[in-house]
């Protein structure tokens, strides 16, 4: 055969993930099985292990909608993108973003996707130590001024529905509430701590707070901002709550 | 004649995350414990956590599914960075993956590809195979895939393939009985000619597992118990090599360890009664 192996390979690939005809010339035909159904035992093994991992990732979301919704969901996804990544672990990445442009109008989809995509990541996000009380005591006064971010396995997802609410009931196996939107944009805040993956909604001033040190700001750089929305006083009364919180939450690190 | 093999250090079980309550929960009865390297190349967490705390109590091997040797591309030296600091965590008693691709061209299809078994593919696995050992300074195993295709431009058994690839990359060879099973029947070839092909000295290590029939075929699934035909041919590959380190694979409808466990003292059992001296 005058192709090259990679050609070959190429092929034979086209014929599993692309549905490529072609791709039965390069294998023997017998009478008992037949090459058209022999390749497609390698399609259904690719098919079946990405929508598999994308059922996996997606658990919650697989439980909102359903078996056969799910299926038909994960089916498009993976037409739609085949895997470029070498770890199955992190084919899916993009699944929320698909769901977002393909259903416009059932937006907890997407935002249940990026829940489920963000817990998956804060359950397996590196090690970095988290700075505690004892951290903190060790820098001294020194440490206000620092640059912090919020730990590798943390994410600040925004929100417009009631998802918080659908996974947490999902997650018990009980029946969902309705879905509805939210009277405002709402900020979720998911990461790991003692071990566990965990998530919480935050108000508005907290979520901003977070949202700047993820920048690489210092508590300085933060107790001004805070103080400029706020006033010095409830600026002074929540930036104690928050940083308590925060340190026992193992929530920020050092950013350098 | 010199093994190119470290002495079995006995019968183990592919680690898998359903079980990691019970081997939590106190000493099990196995020699060794298989990982699936790729569920650990992950930056932190739990699967690393549990993964140190399992290393301290057992010796552990590592199971790798995306080298993709015989994909005639450059090898993913992230990948092969990523599995040698994972390698220099474990200190694995040995690090295994398969004769197999799983992709080209960045396209991935996480799955165990089957190979021409020509001279073109044999050149490129061997080159790979030197190229990983070479990199990770030690020698690994490469495993029988299960295939359900045959290549026209295939010009050689799987065994002779493997056999030559051994010897000339100076490789080990992890033996997976349930797919030379599954392969014979796919393919139509005699298991025990497959069997009496292989290099003796380099088998470090034997697979067993379960798999689907399908009538005409047979598909390599790992769902189930290991079936009668794949014990009799484990019995005639231990009178052949000799006492090997021995597992069980389950990766689906994973049952509770003591299930497996049980499974695994079956596989004892046949070992022992095979190695057994005849008394006269």
């Amino acid at each position: 055969m005058a192709e090259t192996l990679r050609d070959r390979q190429a092929l034979f690939l086209a014929g599993v993930i692309a549905n490529d005809a072609a791709a039965e010339a390069l294998i023997v035909d017998d009478n008992r099985v037949g090459a058209a159904k022999r390749l497609a035992i390698y399609r259904n093994n690719y098919r079946s292990s990405l929508t598999g991992v994308l059922a996996d990732h997606y658990e919650r979301l697989h439980a909102y909608v359903g078996d056969e919704q799910f299926d038909n969901l994960a089916e498009a996804y993976v037409d739609a993108h085949p895997s470029h990544t070498r770890n199955l672990r992190y084919y899916g990445e993009k699944f929320a973003a698909f769901l977002a442009l393909h259903y416009p109008d059932d937006g907890e989809l997407a935002e249940l996707a990026a829940l489920d995509w963000a817990l998956r990541h804060a359950f397996d996000a590196a090690d970095t130590a988290p700075l505690d009380a004892a951290a903190v005591g060790e820098l001294g006064d020194a440490w206000i001024e620092r640059r912090l971010t919020l730990h590798p396995s943390a994410t600040l997802l925004p929100v417009r529905h009631n998802v918080a609410a659908l996974w947490s009931s999902l997650d018990a196996e009980e029946e969902p509430p309705e879905v509805m939107a939210l009277p405002e944009p709402a900020t979720l805040l998911l990461w790991r701590n003692d071990g566990q993956s965990r998530f919480r909604s935050l108000a508005a001033e907290e979520a901003a707070a977070l949202a700047l040190l993820d920048t690489g700001a210092s508590f300085t750089d933060l107790s001004a901002a805070s103080i400029e929305s706020q006033g010095e006083a409830a600026a002074m009364e929540a930036l104690a709550a928050w940083l308590g919180r925060w340190l026992s939450d193992e929530l920020l690190v050092l950013a350098d | 004649m010199d093994s190119k093999t470290a002495p079995s250090p006995g019968f183990g079980l592919g680690l898998r995350p359903e079980h990691y309550g019970e081997f939590r929960a106190g000493p099990q009865p196995v020699d060794w414990l298989e990982i699936i390297s790729e569920n650990y190349m992950v930056p932190g967490g739990k699967p690393l956590a549990m993964l140190d705390r399992v290393r301290a109590d057992y010796p552990v091997v590592m199971h790798g599914v995306s080298l993709s040797i015989g994909s005639e591309e450059p090898l993913d030296f992230g990948y092969l960075r990523d599995l040698k600091a994972l390698a220099d965590r474990v200190e694995p008693l040995w690090i295994s993956d398969h004769l197999c691709w799983t992709g080209i061209n960045a396209h991935n299809s996480h799955d165990l590809l089957p190979l021409p078994y020509d001279a073109p593919a044999l050149d490129c696995v061997v080159g790979n195979i030197g190229r990983v050992q070479d990199y990770l300074g030690r020698r690994i195993l490469i495993e029988n895939p299960s295939s359900y295709v045959t290549f026209r431009s295939s010009d050689r058994s799987e065994w002779d393939f493997l056999a030559e690839m051994a010897a000339r990359a100076d490789c080990l060879l992890l033996l997976d009985v349930n797919n030379i099973y599954v392969s014979a029947r796919n393919h139509g070839f005699d298991p025990q000619d497959y069997l009496a092909g292989l290099p003796a000295d380099r088998i470090q290590q034997i697979h067993l597992a379960g798999h689907s029939d399908m009538g005409d075929y047979v598909i390599d699934t790992h769902d189930a118990d290991v079936c009668d035909a794949v014990w009799e041919l484990y019995g005639d590959a231990v009178r052949m090599f000799g006492p090997v380190a021995t597992m069980i694979e389950r990766d689906d409808h994973i049952p509770p360890l003591a299930e497996v466990i049980a499974e695994l003292d079956c596989a004892r059992a046949l070992a022992a009664r095979v190695l057994e001296p005849v008394h006269g």
